[in-house]
């Protein structure tokens, strides 16, 4: 495999010591925010703040630990001399990572001797079929426009439908203001990141200006592949269980995407590539076993008599080869959903440009677990419907959204709403979204879920509420209950019918999480990583999700992001240490300060144990983002998440804020 | 989170760090100290680490030695290997002089310019002494360079094991007499922020996450 690396040994030495740290460093935030901690900048003048008194190979809770089976295999896949593995193990563990990002970073840049000039060119031939694979990929602006004006269309819409007095003069306001806000049709991704006060980070990017973005590139290229090459043992030791795409290699890539200061998109066509390349060769090897002649007419066949496959596969002489047992229908069926992907790729970098890259992905000997990734893809998610009852959950089901199914995309996104007025109110808030992900919502409990907003919807409607927002009495309640001070017997009375259906509507949201938590660990979404999105009830679906899975799994190997939007969740009384470690990347608990349906609806607990939908939960590792100027009641989650995610930047490593900027 | 017991096994851990040309015997001599072998090592790629555990003046000892690659190319990794040692040792070859000459023109600069510790212990050890017929560097040239440097020194064989023991022993027991040193390497500073509780951003949380 060596030979058919784009990077000379000493390069992947730095290549895996860079993972190695990122990986770490991607699960110290799990408990700590990066960029948050006080100590950060003074601990790096402090004397030997960086010896730790464990070493990694006592501590099998590390992810660099040897049993996670996150590193090895990496560093196997590298063809990294195995004297090396516990150095770089011990050193990514023990200190602070910004003492050696910056050396490792030097390292990589170095040419080493040997055809240092035919690896070059590789890698050039590399950085340009991933470049124009991220151009192939780009969503097209008129599309993008017309899904804009869809949406507006859709908060209109709501608007209408959930208007009360109080807001009508807001909603002009918040209309005007998203009007004008800097149209964020480009992807939102930038090189924002650059801004963050994290000092590593300036470090590091500051480091990786010495490297060439060819080179950067290919290192990603060449980790990526690693992850998702399948050569580790079946090491009963190791408590890595899944093939395919862990979500704790995506953060460890995003950070060192990161610091590397390549844009995340490039990243997302490196995958895409990674995955087409993957199914390409496995297509090709199904092929060779039909026969070849039985599908004349496919376009496959076409390229391959082209000689474009043919070269790749000749070309190091090292493409995959996928064991049996994977799921060939589903990635037939894929191919021919990427054959248009492929296709426009083709011709822009020539066959030879394609040949290089695939020969990249396919410097090792054993498998690549790309299909193994898809798995029961497609056919998984949507499939789902009919997946096994649990309780008394009347429906449950996927729908996707966006046009990214089977494009190859190697990482997922499932999006939960929890407050609708109708069916469509399950899809329509997630359809603006702008990214590159394989999206579905879910629907679920539509009937309850109706019923609990309406009564909702229909009481805050009603004279006697109308009322008490004319006297300005609703945003003090909030305040009221955060106090716990003694409500006025009026409102609690009125809120009695409410009630019955909520508890109703919080039961399901509890059962719908436990049926979600079943869906991730069978793998239906295909052994990639998840980010999962919820709002109002349907974000409580997806924190009662990562509870159960804590049942059963150890770490946070399924699930990437998470988003909790006016969540009806209490701080105190759920295990958000569980819920956390469950999550491998950034977990966001965006709330609302004047959110007082939220607080009406959920506060038995809010009186006590505080409630993440309208205040800061204060476990560290969560994100906490104030959104108050951009929701004006609880409905208005509906509409606004498109605008609460681009200001989120959930593409970017680290938050670029501290806090949102008031309107 | 696995608890780690409130009783620590040792009483103190001290980072080490083996610096020196490629070749003098770094590796072979953390071997021979680690595992009383002694084979023929292919240079170090980056950096190696080894962990051992001696009872020294009565202390338990957990040792973390990094064993740092001499060739000219991870040059650049070392340097932030010194950070927080409590003791280098610099190892040259006596049978190769310029091993020796490189200690003063950029072993020592290394040390100044990149350890973060005042105190740190430095020492010098000429290693394979066993091919005494081919000796280039005196043991007076040693003691010499070792009085101007302020540290440290002994002679020894990794391949015989002469000396070999002593020479980390005789680190450590410096180090034990060392307070400044000493306070870093006690066993109750917990540096692992996995093993920490997490800090808290309100005294009410305790509840959330205790369980």
């Amino acid at each position: 495999m060596a030979a058919t690396s784009f990077l000379s040994p000493t390069q992947r030495y730095a290549a895996g010591a860079l993972f190695a740290l990122a990986l770490h460093q991607a699960q110290i935030h799990q408990t700590r925010l990066l960029g948050s901690f006080a100590d950060d900048e003074a601990s790096d003048e402090r004397p030997s703040s960086g010896s730790s008194s464990d070493s990694v190979s006592e501590d099998p809770e590390l992810w660099v630990h040897e049993s996670s089976g996150l590193l090895r295999p990496v560093f196997k896949f590298l063809d990294i001399d195995q004297a090396a593995w516990l150095g770089l193990e011990e050193t990514s563990g023990s200190s602070p990572a910004n003492h050696h990002v910056g050396a490792f970073m030097r390292l990589l840049s170095e040419d080493s001797g040997d055809n240092s000039s035919e690896r070059s060119e590789q890698q050039l031939a590399l950085a340009k079929a991933i470049d124009s694979m991220a151009l192939s990929m780009e969503t097209n602006p008129v599309a993008f426009q017309s899904r804009k004006e869809k949406h507006r269309e859709y908060e209109h819409e709501c608007r209408q439908k959930c208007s009360t007095s109080d807001a009508q003069e807001n909603a002009a306001a918040v209309a005007i203001a998203s009007e004008n806000s800097p149209d964020t049709s480009e992807y939102n991704v930038q090189s924002s990141s650059l801004g963050t006060g994290y000092k590593l980070d300036r470090k590091a990017v500051e480091e990786g200006g010495m490297l060439s973005y060819q080179r950067k590139v290919t290192v990603l290229y060449e980790l990526l592949s690693a992850c998702l090459a399948d050569i580790r043992d079946d090491d009963k030791k190791v408590a890595r269980r899944r093939k395919g795409y862990d979500a704790r290699h995506r953060v460890t890539l995003r950070l060192l995407a990161t610091w590397l200061d390549i844009k995340w998109r490039e990243m997302e066509a490196i995958e895409t590539m990674v995955a087409c390349s993957a199914m390409a060769a496995a297509r090709e090897k199904e092929l060779k076993e039909e026969e070849e002649a039985q599908s004349p007419k496919s376009s496959w066949a076409k390229w391959k008599r082209g000689g474009i496959i043919g070269a790749a596969a000749l070309t190091g002489g090292a493409l995959m080869a996928i064991t049996g047992g994977l799921a060939a229908p589903a990635i037939a069926a894929g191919l021919s959903a990427l054959a248009p992907t492929l296709g426009t790729l083709i011709p822009v970098i020539g066959a030879s440009g394609f040949a290089a890259a695939a020969s990249a992905a396919g410097t090792v000997a054993g498998s690549v677990a790309v299909a193994a990734s898809f798995g029961a893809a497609g056919a998984g998610l949507t499939g789902s419907k009919t997946a096994r009852r649990i309780g008394d959950v009347d429906e449950f089901e996927f729908k996707s959204v966006g046009e990214n199914q089977n494009q190859g995309r190697l990482a997922v996104e499932i999006l939960v709403s929890g407050f609708v007025f109708d069916e469509d109110d399950f899809v329509k808030p997630w359809e603006g979204q702008n990214d590159n992900l394989e999206r579905y919502a879910l629907q679920w409990e539509s009937k309850h879920l109706i019923a609990v907003s309406t009564a909702i919807q229909d009481w805050l409607t009603s004279r006697f509420a109308m009322e008490l927002m004319k006297q300005g009495a609703m945003m003090t309640v909030l305040s009221t209950l955060l106090t716990a001070l003694a409500w006025p017997a009026t409102l609690l009375a009125a809120t009695d019918f409410i009630d019955s259906k909520w508890t109703i509507a919080i039961n399901r949201s509890d059962k719908a999480g436990k049926l979600l938590a079943e869906v991730l660990r069978k793998g239906l979404q295909g052994n990639r990583p998840v980010t999962l999105i919820g709002y109002s009830l349907g974000a409580r679906v997806i924190f009662k999700c990562l509870q159960f899975l804590a049942e059963t799994e150890q770490t946070a190997e399924l699930v990437e992001r998470v988003v909790l939007l006016g969540a009806p969740i209490s701080i105190r009384d759920e295990n958000w240490k569980a819920a956390r470690k469950m999550v491998s990347g950034r977990f966001i608990n965006a709330y609302s300060t004047n959110d007082w349906t939220l607080g009406l609806a959920f506060r038995a607990s809010m009186f006590t144990q505080g409630l993440a939908g309208i205040q800061a939960t204060d476990y560290p590792g969560v994100e906490n983002v104030d959104i108050t100027d951009l929701i004006e009641g609880h409905s208005s989650y509906l509409w606004a998440t498109q605008d609460i995610l681009d200001r989120l930047e959930l593409d970017t490593y680290y938050p670029t804020f501290r806090s949102p900027p008031r309107i | 989170m696995e608890v780690s017991s409130s009783q620590p096994e040792f009483d103190y851990l001290f980072k080490l760090l083996l610096i020196g040309d490629s070749g003098v015997g770094k590796s072979s001599l953390l071997l021979s100290f680690t595992s009383d072998t002694f084979e023929d090592l292919s240079p170090t790629i980056g950096v190696d680490f080894k962990i051992k555990y001696v009872t020294v003046g009565g202390k338990k000892l957990k040792l973390a030695i990094w064993d740092t690659a001499g060739q000219e190319r991870f040059r650049t990794l070392t340097s932030s290997y010194y950070r927080g040692a409590q003791g280098i040792i610099m190892v040259y070859d006596v049978t190769r002089r310029e091993t020796f000459t490189n200690l003063a023109d950029i072993w020592a600069k290394e040390i100044d310019l990149y350890s973060t510790n005042q105190d740190c212990i430095k020492m010098l050890v000429g290693n394979k002494v066993d091919k005494e017929s081919e000796r280039v560097v005196s043991k007076k040239e040693g003691i010499d360079f070792a009085r101007e440097y302020g540290c440290l020194f002994l002679e020894c064989s990794a391949k015989t094991r002469i000396n070999v023991e002593q020479c980390f022993e005789e680190l450590v027991l410096k180090i034990l007499e060392t307070p400044s040193l000493l306070a870093e390497g006690s066993a109750g500073v917990k540096k692992n922020i996995f093993k920490q509780k997490p800090p808290e951003t309100s005294a009410a949380t305790s509840s959330c996450c205790s369980w």
